[in-house]
């Protein structure tokens, strides 16, 4: 797993390459979770390159949104694959994020 | 035509051992002629199988044994997972209200809906002190 992490106006973009599973969900998690306890309030998660997800890696993108929910921050996904959008359908994660079919959809928050 | 093709995987209960559940199944893609996204989901489903018993199924520190069975009858796909560790029926573990919203949604508790929602079959059995999960399959290409 690789991420990139850029910083667009009032949002960090972080782009996920390869796979988030039980071997790398807490690399991931702490990665991101540094980024929100150095200030970032507004992320974007870009998931074009993501392409494995477990309940491990679920977790963790629960983790973040009741995290930035939690202070009034914004949280979203986008550029999901269709067999990671499946993942996410199956387990009624696609209701509870926020997610846009491209990185300028997920910066204006239109769908 | 009829196929029938058996190949095994044994894991010890270490989290270490899922970059070869990764490296089997890219195997068994090859060898099987097994549709990309059918791998996929058979990692998730293993990957959630085999964590539950590293994670849960262990009072030691001892190093046990899981013994994944692969089996392809036709166009039927048979996983069965065996492993020493305690009695566990993940089949009979309550799904989770996945129509929560996430401050509601408890972390975790996922692994075995996952797994109910992306085979066709998922059983359970206890036998001779191990458990023998077994997963089914249709193959479609």
């Amino acid at each position: 797993m690789k991420l990139e992490i850029t910083t667009s106006g009032e949002f960090k973009m972080v782009k996920v390459n390869g796979r988030i599973d039980t071997t790398r969900a807490v690399e991931f998690e702490s990665a991101v979770v540094s980024l929100i306890d150095q200030g970032c309030k507004n992320l974007i998660i870009n998931c074009f390159d993501l392409n494995y997800i477990s309940s491990s890696g679920l977790r963790v993108f629960l983790v973040l949104q009741k995290r930035l929910s939690g202070q009034q921050g914004i949280f979203r996904l986008c550029c999901l694959q269709p067999e990671i959008q499946e993942i996410f359908d199956i387990s009624g994660f696609s209701t509870i994020f926020q997610i846009f079919p491209t990185e300028e959809a997920a910066l204006a928050g239109e769908k | 035509m009829n196929t029938h093709y058996h190949k095994q995987l044994t894991l010890r209960n270490r989290v270490e051992e899922l970059t070869r559940v990764e490296a089997f199944l890219e195997e068994l893609a090859t060898e099987w002629d097994l549709p990309v996204k059918l791998i996929l989901n058979l990692n998730l489903a293993l990957e959630e199988a085999v964590t539950n018993i590293m994670f849960y199924g262990y009072d030691d520190e001892e190093v046990h044994t899981i013994l994944i069975d692969f089996t392809r009858q036709d166009d039927l796909l048979t996983i069965s997972i065996m492993d020493d560790g305690h009695a566990y029926d993940p089949t009979a573990r309550p799904d989770p209200d996945i129509t929560l919203a996430a401050e509601d949604r408890p972390i975790g508790g996922l692994g075995i809906f996952l797994i109910k929602k992306i085979m066709d079959q998922v059983e359970y059995e206890r036998k001779e002190n191990k458990n023998y999960l077994t997963l089914n399959k249709r193959i479609e290409q």
